[in-house]
């Protein structure tokens, strides 16, 4: 683990935002298949707030969740039951979903919170799978494996998509960014370092702990929600999937850099775009699960400490000086 | 700073958004399909069925001259990716959309299909949804779920005439809609659904919800599963000694050929719904049922049949078609009236479906480790063997 606050100086995330604002021109260079690219760029957005809402708790506070599905799935269902089953707009989740999720997370702070490490892990994989199985077994209420399907989407076209998630993406960046530089993100991290020390310290690490739940959970809800309303089709495979959703979230931390700043976002990159790029490589990409899985496996013994939290010894791997 | 490494990301972004030149007179056509994950099987066979129809199309001149060029794209079986694949075909101006295998994933193309105005043909994807959403350009080649058992139900209500049935499915789209047309045609015969039951796709062990069944003593064992499942559970079956006057499945894992492989002797007797089979005197049916056992050895299930028979269908809209725009197509497919050896294919509006293909379903029985046709009797290759004989008095 590193040191809990990255230098605030660095990372510029406002010229990123600007960078990341512009990316809907690509529709103006010819040649180039714009709304395919705004389809992965969404995603990409997308996985980033989903990394950051995993490594606000798992990242910065220690409680490593493999459950992450559960808070994806119901902030999704959110929305499309909203819409299922009031005749509202799928977007309506993203508001609503806040509310739903926290209750969730509460309750599921109270179960599992009394849990420590590998136990808390275990018990998270337990609620999303439980989740699923509900929401498989809720016919009359969730309309179970057939799923839910939003007749029309809002648009055709993927700006607004982008700039929704991307507005999302960097209220949590900059969330999480004053969370952690403030006092409860230093409660956090000394309940990650050592909770016992903690609590010794007069740290109500319960209450921290459900903190940090719940306000990850939240963000990831509202990822949920926004992917109801762009997708237009939800079913409980689908959005509390272990292995596509929570398993993943784990990945887009680990590979970026867990308890960093920007690894959930650089994590994103890698694991949706380049994961898209790799399969899309003509004769080659057909053994993309094969290179994509050596990538990460170079990835996690090079550099333990994801591409971010490991920069320096990618620099030298890479034979890279630092400029001036 | 971190300049050169950002530098060398942006150039191999940049490679990835240069497009692949088309050449004019080639009709190019990508085909999205889980080629990978669990359901690899399935489109291993779709893909294959294709390469042999653009074969024997442009051995024959291709679509008004112009030879099909097929590609394929791997969608892993995820909504996310199919549509990935979808955008981009549509973007890079493929005016048509054809492929993909469950149902999710048929469902998020469709979706994406409609608002960009390209129609999509469906071949194998059977959720009843998919063709209920009033889609204007969403097509469907294979039949609904809701009518996947038709002559089944048919063989059971003249044959069979059960009092009572269990139906056991896996926890997806698919079984879920299976199960409920079966649910619903039993209660239409009379017969007593004495359990209803899901599981999780996958279980590695079914004794617990089999012991259950073999507790009912139910006449018929309806299992809706793709393919795994359904050589374990008819396996299992046959450990427990669970006795039913007949045991049967509801098409995609128990008509593929690689059910009577995994299940061996337990696969004996058991009926299954399908969409078609390699002994069809439907035209080019037998033909190509041959030629793909030569080539790959084994006889291809429904899936294969009907991705082969698209792209007839495809060439029969395109030709009909004043032009090759999405619109042009889109026109040429709903006057599309073709035999093909899929059996006739023909996109009408009703029963509240729209552009769907309604063909008639049949049921197979396996016989001595091979499908054969048992009804309706104007297509069976064999007569129909039941009462089926009793665990113990099999060899």
């Amino acid at each position: 683990m590193r040191a809990p606050v990255a230098n605030p100086g660095r990372g510029r995330p406002l010229a990123v935002l600007a960078a990341l604002a512009a990316l809907p021109l690509i529709a103006l260079v010819p040649g180039v298949n714009a709304n395919y690219w705004m389809h992965n760029f969404i995603l990409v957005v997308m996985w980033s707030i989903i990394g950051m809402s995993w490594n606000l708790l798992s990242g910065y506070c220690g409680q490593v969740s493999f459950g992450h599905a559960a808070f994806f799935g119901i902030g999704a269902y959110t929305a499309g039951l909203l819409y299922a089953k009031l005749g509202l707009s799928a977007w309506w989740g993203m508001l609503a979903s806040v509310p739903v999720v926290g209750a969730a997370a509460l309750l599921v702070g109270f179960i599992c919170l009394r849990l420590r490490g590998p136990f808390f892990a275990l018990s998270t994989i337990a609620i999303g799978v439980i989740l699923r199985i509900v929401a498989e077994n809720l016919v009359g209420f969730t309309g179970g494996d057939q799923g839910i399907m939003i007749r029309e989407r809002t648009w055709v076209e993927k700006t607004w998509y982008f700039y929704i998630i991307l507005a999302v993406a960097a209220a949590t960046f900059w969330f999480v960014d004053r969370l952690v530089a403030s006092r409860l993100g230093y409660y956090f991290v000394a309940i990650r370092e050592d909770q016992d020390a903690a609590e010794s310290l007069g740290i109500d690490t319960t209450r921290y702990k459900t903190i940090a739940l719940v306000l990850s959970a939240v963000i990831c809800g509202l990822a949920g929600a926004f992917y109801t309303s762009y997708m237009g089709y939800i079913d409980p495979k689908v959005v509390f999937a272990l292995h596509d959703v929570s398993v993943m979230a784990i990945m887009v931390v680990m590979v970026g850099g867990v308890a960093t700043r920007w690894g959930p976002a650089i994590g994103a990159v890698i694991m949706i775009l380049l994961a898209e790029i790799i399969r899309t490589i003509p004769k080659v990409g057909t053994a993309h699960h094969t290179l994509f899985g050596v990538l990460l496996i170079v990835v996690i013994i090079f550099l333990p400490n994801g591409v971010v939290g490991d920069a320096g010894a990618l620099r030298r791997l890479l034979r890279i000086r630092r400029p001036s | 700073m971190k300049r050169p490494l950002v530098i060398a990301l942006s150039i191999l972004l940049l490679s990835a958004f240069l497009p692949l030149g088309a050449l004019a007179a080639e009709f190019k056509l990508v085909v999205p399909l889980p080629l990978t994950g669990k359901v690899a099987k399935f489109g291993e066979i779709m893909k294959r069925s294709f390469e042999m129809a653009a074969e024997e199309i442009n051995a024959a001149g291709g679509i008004k001259g112009s030879p099909i060029v097929l590609g394929f794209e791997d969608s892993t079986g995820k909504p996310e990716t199919a549509r990935a694949i979808v955008e981009k075909l549509i973007e890079g101006g493929q005016p048509v959309i054809v492929g993909e295998y469950t149902s999710s994933c048929a469902k998020a193309v469709a979706a994406v299909a409609e608002e960009r105005k390209t129609p999509y043909l469906v071949v194998a994807s059977a959720d009843d949804a998919i063709t209920q959403q009033n889609y204007r350009y969403v097509f469907r080649q294979n039949q609904v779920n809701a009518h996947y058992a038709d002559a089944f139900v048919n063989f059971m209500g003249e044959v069979v005439k059960p009092k009572t049935i269990a139906i056991l499915y896996e926890t997806t789209a698919f079984g879920t809609s299976g199960a409920d047309a079966m649910e619903k045609d039993a209660q239409k015969l009379g017969i007593n659904v004495v359990i209803k039951e899901k599981y999780e796709a996958g279980a590695p062990d079914f004794k617990p919800i089999l012991s259950k069944v073999k507790s009912l003593n139910p006449d018929v064992v309806y299992m809706v599963s793709y393919v795994m499942d359904a050589s374990l559970l008819m396996k299992q079956i046959k450990e427990l000694r669970l006795e039913a006057r007949l045991f049967a499945g509801g098409a995609a894992g128990f008509a593929i050929p690689e059910f009577v492989d995994n299940a061996k002797d337990a696969a004996e007797y058991v009926v299954s719904a399908t969409l078609w089979t390699p002994k069809l005197n439907y035209p080019g049916a037998q033909a190509y049922a041959e030629k793909y056992k030569a080539k790959y050895g084994d006889y291809p299930s429904y899936h294969g049949a009907s991705a082969y028979a698209s792209l007839f269908v495809l060439k029969a809209a395109m030709t009909q078609a004043g032009n090759w725009t999405a619109e042009g197509i889109r026109d040429g497919m709903k006057a599309v009236d073709l035999k093909t050896a899929f059996g006739p294919v023909k996109f009408e509006d009703k029963e509240g479906y729209q552009n769907q293909n309604f063909v008639e379903t049949l049921a197979i029985q396996v016989q001595k480790g091979e499908f054969e046709t048992i009804w309706p009797k104007a297509h069976a290759s064999k007569p129909h063997i039941y009462p089926v004989p009793k665990w113990r008095d099999r060899k």
